[in-house]
């Protein structure tokens, strides 16, 4: 009888499993990540307040932002807990919006963690926006000696020459990290081949979506890429050691979007257990 | 109703209409996703005229972009070498005579040229890319750390390296030896294949929920609100 069930009480059971955690905004601690936990490690000893910056590629639109959104969420937080300024820009158009509302956000919710402290657009981060080229944006970036003059103005229209934020950043060298949040095929692997001199590559840190952690691992085995956020999972075991950090900090989604998350796993495996034992029986039935 | 109220809205409503697809085909399902292909394809025209085309090429070669001060001064000079970028332009523009069964051969010149540069930069992307995941594949089998013997390392390393030699035999259709021995190690190496398909499907579930819990969690935070707002 359960093999005749309709496809529909499936969807139906699996929504319950996700929507319950997200109504009651309940969260269970999430599980250790090594991969988040080294990533964490390896921005808490970025140096401060020496000029370079680091580079943020949001480069997912709203078919990814679940989880490519969360990740970058905690990274770009963590990045503006540690005053580490922040240049932020898009090889793909859909991400546009997300670079201006993200890191606004996480400003304004530091300034009320610390009402004596301000991060501001212009010295803590910018947005360079939605840039056009694909690999020849990274390679012109690669290869300039001037890269204010090379990019030009921000996506405000602000000449960059003028913003205190790029005051000391002239070089690829001036970028002491990359961060990569996409789940596009082949969008991690321009910034692999292109973004790099003889002389210098910045280590490339990655936010892949579930669907390309397999990909993902292979950058990560073979050193191409120095840290990795794993879905949602890694946006929360990064939350849970930014809170572990700062324990004023208030929960952010990828908790209870991961909670969610296990909770219609759990759903599926019971159905994939009840469905195969169901089939086992009728087969030994008919025998 | 602000405009921003409306945005959650009707984003809410197209997000039930896709959905609607899971109970069965309809209308409602039929016209939200013409209206998401449509967007996606003219949001990328939009977003390039406004935020590349006319910001960075058109406003600085028309001098668009130039202030004049009540004294008459500027804020910067003309820079006349911006005209060059016509020449790309123009360059550029001649794929449209892809539509004239004279003039084609003038579209096969932007082809050429944009083929010789993708070949290119594929060859850099390749030793860049690939070369690493090679050298990253030449790994120790017996790993000491501080002069201790590493267990977990050296068995992670050696299931690394028969994995790969097994699957690589696998697809290695030169010469077939009939020994039994090699025959296992290519059939050891279909299995390890069909693992990792597990864990690329297992991974796309996950991905899939995680689409769907975000959507959920916009029903249920930002368009429910806006949704009560307009009853109360």
């Amino acid at each position: 009888m359960i093999g005749a069930i309709d496809r529909r009480v499936i969807y139906l059971l699996v929504l319950l499993g996700l929507s319950i955690p997200l109504l009651k905004n309940y969260s269970v601690r999430p599980a250790p990540i090594a991969a988040a936990a080294n990533l964490y490690q390896l921005v808490e000893e970025l140096p401060s307040a020496n000029g370079r910056v680091a580079l943020i590629a949001l480069d997912y639109g709203p078919n990814l932002v679940a989880e490519n959104g969360s990740q970058a969420r905690v990274m770009i937080e963590h990045l503006m807990r540690r005053r580490i300024p922040v240049v932020l820009t898009a090889l793909y158009a859909q991400a546009e919006p997300y670079l201006e509302a993200l890191p606004q956000e996480i400003a304004n919710r530091l300034m009320l963690e610390f009402p004596d402290q301000r991060w501001t657009y212009g010295t803590d981060w910018i947005n360079l926006g939605y840039r056009v080229g694909g690999f020849q944006v990274l390679q012109s970036i690669a290869k300039s000696d001037n890269l204010a003059n090379l990019l030009k103005k921000d996506a405000r229209g602000n000449p960059l020459t003028e913003l205190p934020i790029f005051s000391k950043v002239h070089t690829l060298k001036d970028i002491m990290l990359v961060g990569e949040f996409t789940g596009l095929v082949g969008m991690l692997d321009i910034y692999l081949q292109f973004l790099q001199t003889a002389e210098y590559r910045p280590p490339i840190v990655h936010g892949c979506t579930s669907i390309t952690i397999p990909d993902a691992y292979i950058f990560l085995d073979s050193g191409q890429i120095s840290g990795l956020l794993e879905g949602i999972a890694g946006a929360a075991w990064y939350s849970e050691l930014l809170s572990k950090a700062s324990p004023a900090r208030a929960i952010d989604e990828s908790r209870v979007l991961n909670t969610g998350l296990g909770v219609a796993h759990l759903v599926v495996i019971a159905l994939m257990i009840l469905g195969n034992l169901t089939m086992l029986w009728n087969r030994r039935r008919s025998e | 109703m602000s405009w921003e109220a409306a945005t959650i809205f009707v984003g809410g409503l197209g997000t039930l209409a896709i959905f609607s697809f899971l109970a069965k085909e309809n209308p409602f399902y039929r016209i939200f996703e013409h209206l998401y292909i449509g967007i996606a394809a003219g949001f990328g025209i939009i977003l390039t005229l406004k935020s590349f085309l006319w910001p960075q090429i058109l406003q600085p070669l028309l001098g668009l972009d130039i202030q004049t001060y009540p004294d008459g001064t500027r804020s910067q000079a003309y820079e006349p070498l911006l005209l060059l970028y016509i020449v790309p332009m123009l360059f550029g523009l001649l794929y449209y005579f892809i539509f004239s069964a004279r003039h084609s051969w003038l579209a096969k010149l932007v082809i050429g040229f944009t083929l010789g540069i993708s070949g290119g930069a594929a060859f850099k992307g390749f030793f860049n890319g690939t070369f690493p995941q090679i050298t990253g594949s030449f790994k120790p089998l017996l790993v000491f750390s501080e002069q201790q013997f590493d267990w977990f390392s050296s068995l992670s390393n050696i299931v690394f390296i028969a994995t790969l030699l097994s699957v690589m035999y696998y697809f290695f259709f030169s010469f077939r030896s009939e020994s039994r021995a090699l025959g296992k190690v290519s059939a050891s190496g279909r299995w390890l294949i069909m693992v990792c398909c597990g864990a690329y499907f297992g991974s796309t579930v996950m991905a899939r929920m995680a689409l769907l819990v975000e959507r959920l969690q916009f029903l249920m935070h930002d368009w429910w609100r806006v949704v009560l707002g307009m009853w109360t």
